[in-house]
């Protein structure tokens, strides 16, 4: 019963992973820009609800009105810059690395590098759960979840039926063609760039309802979330929800089962054989989505 | 004199120098702190250096610099701090467990089919997290708690405790900056430099990457091992979150991009004004800000100088010393503020200011004006071929029933296929017909679905590209891809390096310029390729291609976006490769080019043999005209 527990408490958790890692997964596959500041985005994002929350009393939830429209203009802004510059996908690797380590400096030298956490009052979600066939499962951890769903499966939706979604997978598949049909790569990589400082800043937030934040925590997220992205194929939305709950059951298996430390291991070994077996990732068809 | 003399001479003396300042370091009035400072830098020139070796020389970007530094750190730390092994023995021990690791992991990662260099960096990241999860879970390994770390006992010649750290460190430096030297000017550093500019070209030419990178991460692995090693007795307390850390790469990688990623003397630049950077940061009471500034100066670097300061300093040496001396002499003389070291520093902004100003400091390749126009080829007589082992007749190329599908796409389904010494095949076809396929399987860098090929009676399933082409097989590529960073001597010089007899550099640049000669690019032998026209490095791919003394040459497309005059000069050269015993193939859409030139005609349609025969047989068959004009034509 407690491996089950584990088991279905880490694919709900692993939602907030699948949320973390498709805005990665997006822009490395779309704009073949790997952008580590995304970590960054979410770091900000959790201090900014842990701040707003804490001074000024506002829902956890509610400070997503503030921080989503800051967090999109922020990632528009790098994506506009690195359009401009024409930056390759190693350069954007070396570069992002570079402002990711001034953003989580710069978190630790405004918040502390201190364990900075909600307090009950500031975040009513924090202690509730909701129980079903003897099993618990905390409220944030659903809302995870539940957000991963939505967003994930919506913006999979919006690709396939949308005018702009469809423009944004022939732009995927061969820029140079779409361009001569029209579409403009500078104003959809703003968008999609964008969109993913959108999901960092709802990722932030989620994990702000249930964790302490120290700047550190934006590496410890390195490993899960790439695994997550090999995992599902580069740029393959679905692909990376599934992947993002495997990865959620499997680390939570492994700690009930093995210990807590051992997580890394089992996850990086899991990504060495994925790369090795199935470079495309696990669902991927080959090809782009 | 030769680089390798001058290494032997100037390694030294600059060990010396660096070595005088501790053992007469009373004498002299050093101060102590200094001595500590320049420990810093040597500690960090020999983690620049390792890491520059893999990543810099080949390309590979890596992130896991943190492993090396890490498994070292850690080998001291538990058998001398714990065990009280022997403290040298220790080291060696290092270097053993951090070569153990790089194969492990070269050995993975070069392995994978679908490696980039993004995935590399990505793999490599996760490297240090895993070992040090391993460090945690394993609590035996540190006892939990983290090793104390006491200086082993040394002779009392040396002076105190950090006169004996600065000199081991020394040691290191010096022996990782000569690796780094001497792999430069030999042939593992021209095959990463191959391996850095086009992989899959230098494998084709015959260089063995595979072979090559592991040996670079091995190398730099060793010395990173190595200097952890030390970097254990310097720290004096070891734990995982002292020496696993993300700290680690930023610092080499910001010091290796700053410095210059392609030259031996980059990291070193990149290492001492990096952590007087730090230095100075720290004792001006912004250690907050230090990596602040370290991350945003990666960022800019990448963009403004991703070539490094190292090459812009050596391109305007004087005006970037002159900036040097004048802005801190007149801090020194004003004396408003800071001390010697905040002089220094300023002094070293102002000169990376003047360094990568854009404008005149950008050097242009002399060297290719200067050479006297000489149009005429030199040499009638290709170099070097081996005409007697390759009588007219003898089956050089057998495909048997080749198919190669891509999922669901057969591009190439069962074609069969002989070409003979001394024989120019045109291979033709409409545009996907699996001539660009067929090109790739007998050179060895795509597996047949089915079939087998055999080059000169080798069957070559199994073999990698390298070995494909010592074999005989050589290729041009329809967009000529030459090794960017190398002179057009240099291009053709690395492929006979690598070819099926090795030799030296300075014997391999000799018979560079015959090859040179003969297609007729003598007069800009000493250009970089970017001053080539598209005549010009097609000529240079087929120079480069026969280097590697073919028995047969496929070329692809190699007359394509040509203009007339330059299409007559290329078939000029190609007559003349076939004279020389040298087997051609030519892809060619021009069939104008083909039926001028080839002694035979193959075509293939949606993957399959249409004909095969004398070009006029060929091209009168009505199934080719249909398959060029389509069928009404024919009708």
């Amino acid at each position: 019963m407690d491996t089950l527990q584990a088991g279905l408490t880490g694919v709900l958790a692993g939602g907030l992973y699948a949320l973390m890692a498709a805005g990665l997964s997006i822009t490395w596959g779309v704009l073949r820009i790997i952008n580590l500041i995304h970590f960054g985005l979410i770091l900000l994002g959790a201090y900014l609800t842990f701040q707003l929350a804490s001074s000024w009393g506002i829902d956890p939830i509610l400070t997503l009105v503030i921080t989503v429209p800051a967090l999109f203009a922020a990632a528009a802004a790098v994506q506009w810059t690195f359009d401009r510059l024409r930056i390759s996908e190693l350069s954007s690797l070396l570069i992002s690395f570079g402002l990711l380590i001034v953003i989580v400096q710069a978190v630790g030298n405004l918040w502390s590098a201190d364990f900075r956490q909600l307090t009950a009052a500031a975040n009513p979600y924090a202690t509730r759960s909701v129980s079903a066939f003897g099993l618990v499962f905390p409220l944030p951890t659903l809302l995870a979840f539940a957000a991963a769903v939505v967003l994930i499966g919506g913006a999979h939706v919006a690709l396939r039926r949308t005018f702009t979604g469809r423009a944004l997978r022939a732009f995927a598949q061969d820029r140079a063609i779409a361009a001569a049909f029209g579409i403009d790569h500078r104003r959809i990589g703003v968008l999609v760039a964008g969109a993913a400082g959108a999901t960092a800043a709802a990722a932030g937030m989620l994990f702000a309802m249930s964790n302490a934040l120290t700047p550190a925590t934006a590496f410890e997220w390195f490993g899960t979330v790439f695994a997550v992205v090999i995992l599902g194929g580069i740029g393959h939305l679905l692909g990376t929800l599934v992947a993002g709950l495997l990865v959620g059951a499997i680390g939570a298996v492994v700690t009930v089962l093995l210990s807590p430390s051992a997580e890394p291991f089992v996850l990086f070994s899991t990504i060495v054989l994925v790369l090795l077996l199935r470079p495309q990732g696990l669902f991927a068809r080959g090809g782009t989505r | 004199m030769t680089a390798a003399r001058r290494g032997l001479v100037g390694f030294p003396v600059a060990f010396a120098a660096l070595a005088t300042l501790s053992l007469y370091r009373e004498t002299m009035g050093f101060p102590l702190f200094y001595l500590t400072l320049l420990g810093t830098m040597l500690f960090w020139t020999a983690q620049a250096t390792s890491w520059n070796i893999l990543s810099g020389y080949s390309g590979y970007f890596s992130f896991g610099q943190a492993a090396f530094v890490g498994t070292g750190a850690y080998a001291t730390a538990v058998l001398y701090g714990r065990h009280q092994v022997n403290f040298y023995v220790t080291v060696l021990a290092a270097a053993a467990l951090c070569a153990v690791l790089a194969l492990v992991v070269g050995g993975l990662a070069f392995r994978l089919r679908s490696l980039r260099g993004e995935i590399f960096a990505l793999l490599t990241l996760a490297v240090p997290f895993i070992l040090s999860a391993l460090a945690h879970l394993n609590s035996a390994i540190d006892g939990g708690q983290g090793i104390i770390v006491a200086l082993p006992p040394f002779p009392a010649g040396l002076g105190g405790a950090q006169d004996y750290l600065y000199l081991v460190s020394l040691v290191v430096a010096v022996a990782a900056v000569w690796a780094a030297y001497a792999i430069q000017h030999s042939r593992f550093g021209w095959a990463l430099a191959a391996i850095r500019d086009a992989e899959d070209v230098a494998e084709g030419l015959g260089v063995a990457t595979f072979r090559y990178k592991m040996l670079a991460i091995v190398v730099s692995a060793v010395i990173g091992g190595v200097s952890g090693s030390i970097f254990a007795l310097q720290i004096g307390f070891v734990a995982v979150t002292g020496v696993f850390n993300l700290t680690v790469p930023l610092f080499v990688i910001v010091m290796s991009v700053l410095g210059g990623r392609t030259h031996w003397l980059g990291p070193v630049v990149g290492a001492v004004f990096v952590t007087l950077l730090q230095d100075r940061l720290t004792s001006s009471g912004l250690a907050d800000w230090r990596l602040i500034v370290l991350g945003g100066v990666l960022a800019v670097l990448v963009v403004l100088a991703p070539e490094g300061l190292y090459g812009r300093l050596r391109a305007g040496p004087w005006r970037a010393l002159a900036a040097f001396a004048v802005v801190t002499l007149g801090l020194r003389v004003a004396d408003a503020f800071g001390e010697v070291l905040d002089w220094i520093l300023i002094g070293a902004f102002a000169a990376v200011v003047v360094a990568v100003l854009p404008g005149r400091t950008v050097r242009r390749d002399r060297t290719a004006e200067r050479q006297p126009a000489d149009e005429k080829p030199q040499e009638e007589k290709p170099p070097e071929q081996e005409q007697a082992d390759a009588p007219v007749g003898d089956v050089l190329v057998e495909c048997t029933d080749v198919a190669r599908y891509f999922g669901g796409v057969r591009a190439l389904d069962g074609v069969t296929l002989r070409i003979g010494a001394g024989e120019l095949v045109g291979l033709v076809g409409p545009n996907g017909s699996g001539k660009t396929t067929l090109v790739s399987l007998v050179s060895g860098t795509m597996r047949p679905t089915r079939g087998t090929i055999r080059i000169a009676g080798r069957d070559i399933a199994g073999l990698p590209p390298h070995r494909v082409a010592h074999a005989g097989v050589a290729r041009t590529y329809q967009v000529p891809r030459p090794f960017e960073s190398m002179t057009v001597r240099d291009n053709v010089a690395v492929a006979i390096m690598f070819g099926r007899e090795p030799c030296s550099l300075p014997r391999a640049r000799v018979a560079a310029d015959r090859h040179i000669g003969f297609v007729g690019l003598a007069p800009l032998a000493a250009a970089r390729p970017t001053a080539l026209n598209l005549h010009q490095r097609q000529l240079l791919e087929m120079a480069r291609a026969l280097a590697t003394n073919p028995k047969v040459l496929f070329l692809d497309e190699a007359l394509a976006g040509l203009t007339p005059a330059e299409i007559d000069n290329a078939v000029e050269v190609v007559r003349r490769i076939q004279r020389g015993g040298t087997a051609i193939v030519i892809v060619e859409h021009l069939l104008r080019v083909v039926n001028q030139l080839a002694t035979r005609i193959v075509v293939l349609d949606k993957g399959t043999c249409l004909a095969d025969g004398e070009p006029r047989t060929v091209l009168r068959d009505p199934a080719v005209v249909r398959a060029y004009l389509g069928k009404r034509a024919h009708a």
